[in-house]
């Protein structure tokens, strides 16, 4: 029985959550994998387009809401993704034809363009703050959730109980699909095929007739699709918050280069790596540990290796040791 | 390639985990193509008295001509830095041409960028960075078909028929591959264009001599299926037994030319440049 409770426990408080926050991370990750690859530099303003992207999704909600529109149990901002899709898109595309291209045109060093995407992260900053204000904005509604702690102590009658959150299960069926169908499109469409090979040789691209731009729209594009959808998966399950998307850069970029920079695969490993050190690090092990261990092991304190405000300190530790051990990753990416 | 501009000084940036090094483009994408004007015959491919360099830099080429016929090999020889490969480069539209022309089945096409070069019937190998290395051999052979419209089966197969081993070797990476088979993959990517001429610079650079026999086989192989072919090689002996017609560039002009058993028996390009 304490056997059990411990699992339960674990699911409850570490497996569960670390799953969708990782499946979180990864398409966040996925976005910068694939704007390092086909466009060559690491996009700074990333985290602030994630921002902008739930923000177009949260003010069509409000609107689907007053008109009375709903999805009964799945939340409603599931039907304003396509909008903040389109939009996030459109803001992209935008920034890329106003000040991207101009510094392809000039045959500008990437560096140069880590430096411009930071220029676009304040001033995309300074447009979600000026929307939708500073707050932390909570927009998820419908079942809150699928099993709930109590439900499941009285129906299995342990003492631990296991909660499962609508937001959970959506985010890791959403992770799934979106990831099935990217792979899909770049193994086996041939734009897919043309990204990949823009990639891989400009030059021999051009020559077989690829155009560069028409690779660099399509990478704007699903990069929009993916992290809008990853940002509203977070808003979902946590809270909307402008500073907290910035943030996430951190271990959105931790994750990319733990699994290999220009790797999609990596990035997908990489980010629930970082998920589950993050969540394993701060989480308070007393409980666990107290059903598995004889009661004269025990622990007396907490067992928690970190407190949570400093979780993002864990995402720093794996990029540095990653960094020293296994520059290019754990699947062979091109941060050397 | 840097110098003035001060957007292509990288600053000594090497950090990899922010900038992505390697297959950046050295060919300017947003070049536009000028007109094509129809002209007079002549040659099936002639640059014609072409004087030019790279960008803003000084002249290369000299006065510099190289022609070839249809369904022929034309070989481009000479010492090293003759501007053998930017000849070459030059007729494919990869350096400015300030005087001359190119022209390319009785058209003046001087003006056009590369890539619509290789829409109108040129296929282009270059000497390094020549295949899509994480890409499968298919695949690599697909993109090279990328323009095409129709269905590109038949000439997928019609270059496993020319290259066996890339039949055998379709699923795999070709970054994956010998050097000979990568020279393989490259050839065989230009030819899903269905080119009306081929330009191969230094196809057997960094291969055995065993490999270069064979590549030369196929090369004139290629050629009796009525391909033309333009070539630049090092090895100038084995280059002009195969060639109809041989250039030796010098400085970036032309010094000889001839066929290739003329040049062969001329006693002053044997001394100068085979070696006696």
């Amino acid at each position: 029985m304490d056997f059990l409770n411990a699992i339960v426990a674990l699911a409850n408080f570490v497996l569960i959550p670390a799953m969708t926050y990782g499946s979180q991370l990864a398409l966040g990750a996925l976005g910068v994998t694939m704007i390092y690859g086909i466009l060559r530099f690491s996009n700074f303003a990333h985290g602030d387009t994630m921002a902008f992207g739930t923000m177009v999704t949260i003010l069509v909600t409000w609107l689907l809401q007053s008109w009375g529109v709903s999805l009964g149990p799945l939340p409603t901002a599931l039907l304003a993704v396509p909008f903040g899709i389109a939009g996030t898109a459109a803001l992209v595309l935008f920034t890329d034809r106003a000040v991207y291209r101009f510094y392809r045109g000039q045959k500008a060093k990437p560096i140069i363009f880590v430096m411009v995407s930071i220029g676009v992260m304040f001033i995309y900053n300074g447009l979600t703050r000026f929307v939708l204000g500073t707050d932390d904005i909570r927009f998820a509604d419908g079942e809150r959730f699928i099993i709930s702690a109590g439900d499941f102590k009285r129906a299995t009658g342990l003492s631990e109980g296991l909660g499962l959150k609508t937001t959970e299960v959506l985010t890791v069926v959403t992770a799934v699909i979106v990831v099935v169908a990217l792979f899909r499109f770049l193994n086996h469409t041939r734009t897919g095929k043309s990204m990949r090979a823009y990639s891989d040789n400009e030059d021999l691209a051009l020559l077989s007739g690829i155009s560069p731009e028409r690779v660099v729209v399509v990478t704007w594009i699903i990069v929009a699709g993916l992290i809008t959808i990853a940002g509203v998966l977070y808003g979902l399950d946590k809270s909307y918050k402008p500073f907290t998307y910035f943030q996430l850069l951190l271990p959105i970029f931790a994750a990319a280069i733990v699994g290999g920079l220009g790797n999609p695969l990596g990035a997908i490993a990489g980010g629930f790596v970082i998920a589950f050190s993050e969540v394993g690090i701060t989480y308070a092990w007393k409980k666990v540990l107290g059903y598995l261990l004889p009661d004269a092991l025990a622990p007396d304190s907490l067992v928690q290796l970190l407190a949570t405000e400093y979780k993002f300190a864990v995402s720093f530790m794996i990029l540095v040791i990653v960094l020293l051990f296994k520059p290019t990753g754990l699947f062979k990416g091109k941060s050397v | 390639m840097s110098g003035d501009n001060p957007y292509q000084d990288d600053h000594g940036n090497h950090d990899a985990s922010v900038t992505r090094q390697g297959g950046e483009s050295s060919i300017d994408p947003t070049r536009v193509s000028g007109p094509v004007v129809e002209g007079a015959g002549g040659p099936f491919l002639i640059g014609d008295r072409m004087t030019g360099g790279y960008g803003k830099g000084p002249d290369i080429l000299h006065d510099c001509t190289i022609a070839v016929e249809k369904g022929e090999i034309a070989v481009i020889v000479g010492p090293n830095g003759a501007g053998k490969s930017t000849a070459m480069k030059a007729v494919f539209g990869m350096l400015d041409v300030r005087t001359g022309s190119v022209r390319l089945d009785g058209r003046d096409i001087t003006r056009l960028t590369p890539q619509d070069r290789v829409r109108m019937g040129m296929g282009f190998v270059p000497q390094t960075h020549n295949i899509f290395t994480s890409m499968t051999v298919e695949e690599n052979l697909e993109m090279g078909a990328f323009i095409r419209e129709d269905d590109y089966r038949g000439t997928i197969e019609q270059v496993y028929d020319l290259f066996p081993i890339l039949g055998e070797k379709r699923r795999q990476p070709a970054g994956e591959l010998s050097g000979g088979q990568r020279q393989q993959v490259a050839v065989g990517r230009a030819l899903m264009t269905q080119p009306k001429v081929l330009m191969l610079d230094e196809p057997t650079a960094g291969v055995s001599p065993i490999v270069m026999d064979e590549l030369f086989d196929r090369i004139i192989e290629v050629a009796r299926r009525g391909i033309s072919i333009l070539m630049v090689e090092q090895n100038a002996r084995q280059a002009l037994e195969i060639a109809d017609k041989g250039y030796v560039l010098v400085q970036g002009a032309n010094a000889h030319t001839g066929t290739g058993k003329e040049l062969l028996a001329d006693p002053q390009v044997r001394r100068s440049f085979l070696g006696g």
